[in-house]
């Protein structure tokens, strides 16, 4: 494409890029400034003005995953060079590992709370897409009685912030037994993110023309099977845009988990600034967690990004 | 291959009624093509037949036996859709081979029914493309093939070149011909198209909001036309209809035109099943059965004309008469110019009349 433009258009777009590169710059900075302080030693974590440049190390992130507490005195000399690579970097800092009467290192929980941020993540977002492309299926091809009335109703569960439910969610799991388990958060992830799932799913469904599905009829399939053969496939892209969707908000979701769990089924959320909490807060910690818990996020986004460029044009060009 | 039939059919969406009374049989290995204007149900029509629509009321039989309450996958029927026809996820291939993973064939029996349908439509060497990258005419020969491949009691195609460029229509048109000899198959072919209508069919159906106007050979719809819708569809330029009242004369009848004192001359013979009556009647005549000419003649009429449109090798020519306008096709600048005199002549051998009321032909039964 090459169309004919005229200078004040050849100023607008110069205009438009340096604006985008702003853009990027402010959505960028953050992102940079919890990386760069996961690398550097506490000490220059919080200097003013910001330390740029300094020699990187990898203490934050050890420390993320092993419990520690503070040293009393100086490290004796045999004490430290006994000690492997990873063990010296935390008493480099004036903490030692706790490590249990027999020796091994007690774990931060860290790592537990990733564990169950990612189970909770990925099997809500399973059940919200799968439930959600089926209704949406529903809703796309069949008469439903009051199929408009059932879909506003669907849509009209987003209309109030969920934290208003707090407290109620929080008697009713305490009843039943949900609170602290991963169960409980699956259940409500799975229901904030269905009527989201339901409507992008139904836009994506109603512009796979029918001949396809009535072809595989006439053909001698049942619509069960021409569902999964047809629908299914050329369905993919809306499914890995709601599938991203539905992740990052199980993923980043902070209220409920904090309220509903504590220990067994907490995720990384709540648990990262409850890091801050004892002593001196140790900013470097923070962030190197913070690091670790953005890369699922990425990767997931980064494998389906084919399908979520086509995803964002929600099927209107299609081919 | 099968025999198909419809008895009183009626298809209702909510309160449209879109079929009524639909009354059909297609005989085994017939090609019949449903021909008629956007909106007149031959789509329904087609889908009723496939199990892709219920009927209202009615049945529908295949070789006998009721299918009306049987789903699309057990009526053992082939459909080809005007557009989205193939899948857009699986290679040609995969596509022609789908139908066949319905029934649980074997590989290689299932490879080798591919690749013969692929070589009776021309189309192995596009076997490993995605539809995507093929020309809307190989893709509607592919839909086709997928359709063949099953070897159907019966193949309904809705259109299925409708969106392709006249060059392309005119060959693929050809081409379906071709197999329907090699394959024999019975089928249902929908166009709005009469070109085409009257080069593949056996026999034509016309429908008209819903209801069956006329079944019959190609040359019949357009000789014998059962009413005047019929009449005005089929065929173009589209013949000349007017009002007319007849007067005796002689060993026959004066046919006169709207504002006309002298009238045509008809013999008796044309005329058997005509009514006298003042204002019950219509004369229908093509363009082609209009004669003009620059002297005047016994019989002819006076007119004057009032649009020339050059078609290349003929002109339609608008010419008045009274009140009345009759079109008529003349050999190219026949006609210099507009507001010319001319004489006009009928070939009444080639007349309908039909009744104002009901619009049906006037015409002795055979
Ligand atoms: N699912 C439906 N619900 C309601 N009305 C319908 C439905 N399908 C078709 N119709 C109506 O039925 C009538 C006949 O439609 P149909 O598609 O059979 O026409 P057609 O002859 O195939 O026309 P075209 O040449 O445009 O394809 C139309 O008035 C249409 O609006
Ligand atoms: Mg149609």
């Amino acid at each position: 494409m090459s169309a004919v433009r005229t200078p004040r258009e050849v100023l607008l777009n110069r205009v438009a890029v340096v604006a985008v590169f702003v853009a990027l710059f402010i959505m960028l900075a953050p992102i940079y400034w919890i990386a760069s302080t996961s690398f550097k030693p506490r000490n220059l974590a919080t200097t003013v003005p910001p330390t740029i440049l300094f020699e990187p190390t990898v203490a934050p992130y050890v420390k993320t995953f092993v419990k520690r507490s503070q040293l009393r005195g100086p490290v004796e000399e045999e004490v430290y060079e006994a000690a492997p690579w990873w063990e010296q970097l935390v008493l480099d800092g004036g903490e030692k590992v706790v490590r249990s009467p027999s020796g091994e290192v007690k774990p931060s929980g860290y790592g537990q709370r990733f564990m169950n941020s990612l189970i909770v993540a990925v099997v809500s977002t399973i059940f919200a897409v799968s439930m959600g492309t089926l209704t949406a299926y529903g809703f796309s091809r069949f008469k439903v009685a009051g199929k408009d009335d059932w879909l506003f109703f669907i849509l009209s569960t987003r209309m109030l912030p969920p934290v208003v439910v707090a407290i109620p969610m929080f008697l009713m799991y305490r009843v039943v037994g949900l609170n602290d388990t991963h169960l409980g958060l699956i259940i409500l992830y799975t229901a904030f993110n269905l009527s989201f799932s339901v409507w992008i799913m139904k836009g994506f469904i109603d512009e796979i023309p029918r001949e396809y599905e009535e072809a595989a009829l006439v053909d001698g399939y049942t619509r069960m099977q021409a569902f999964f053969k047809i629908v299914l496939p050329e369905a993919m892209t809306g499914i890995a845009a709601t599938a991203v969707f539905c992740f990052i908000t199980a993923w980043n979701e902070y209220a409920f988990a904090l309220i509903m769990t504590n220990r067994n089924a907490q995720t990384a959320p709540p648990f990262i600034p409850s890091q801050i909490g004892s002593g001196l807060p140790d900013w470097t910690v923070i962030a190197a967690s913070t690091v670790l818990f953005l890369i699922p996020v990425a990767i997931f986004t980064f494998l389906l990004r084919n399908h979520l460029l086509r995803g964002m044009s929600f099927g209107a060009i299609r081919k | 291959m099968a025999e198909i039939a419809l008895r009183d059919v009626q298809k209702f969406f909510g309160p449209n009624q879109v079929i009524k009374d639909m009354n059909l049989v297609i005989e085994d290995g017939e090609f019949i093509v449903m021909l008629g204007q956007s909106g007149c149900g031959k789509t329904t029509t087609l889908r009723a037949i496939a199990g892709l629509e219920t009927v209202t009321e009615g049945t529908i039989t295949i070789d006998g036996e009721e299918v009306q309450d049987r789903r699309a996958a057990d009526r053992d029927i082939a459909f080809v859709f005007q557009s989205f026809s193939l899948y857009p996820h699986m290679t040609v291939y995969e596509n022609i081979a789908f139908p066949l993973r319905a029934v649980g064939m074997s590989t290689e029996e299932r490879d080798r029914e591919v690749r013969e349908v692929a070589e009776v439509l021309r189309i192995t060497p596009l076997l490993d493309r995605r539809p995507s990258a093929l020309s809307g005419g190989d893709m509607q020969r592919v839909a086709i093939g997928r359709a063949l491949v099953r070897r159907p009691k019966a193949l309904l195609m809705d259109e299925p070149i409708g969106a392709l460029d006249a060059k392309l229509r005119e060959e693929m048109r050809a081409e379906i011909k071709r197999l329907h000899m090699a394959r024999n198959s019975t089928s249902v072919y929908v166009t709005h198209d009469q070109i085409e209508a009257m080069s593949l069919a056996d026999r034509i159906v016309i429908m008209h909001d819903g209801v069956l106007q006329q079944i019959g050979a190609p040359d019949e719809v357009y000789l014998r036309p059962a009413n005047l819708f019929v009449a005005q569809f089929v065929g173009s330029p589209v013949m000349n209809v007017e009002p007319v009242q007849l007067s005796a004369n002689g060993d026959g009848a004066h046919v006169h035109l709207a504002g006309d004192g002298t009238g045509f001359h008809f013999d008796e013979g044309l005329l058997s099943a005509v009514p006298r009556d003042a204002g019950r009647v219509s004369l229908g005549i093509r363009p082609e059965a209009v004669h003009l000419s620059h002297e005047e003649s016994a019989g002819a009429l006076g007119g004057v004309t009032t649009n020339i449109e050059p078609l290349g090798s003929h002109d339609i020519v608008d010419v008045r008469i009274g009140e009345a306008r009759l079109r008529a096709r003349t050999p190219a600048g026949f006609v210099a110019a507009e507001g010319a005199p001319v004489w006009v002549s009928l070939d009444t051998g080639e007349a309908h009349f039909f009744d104002n009321e009901t619009g049906l032909a006037l015409r002795e039964a055979h």
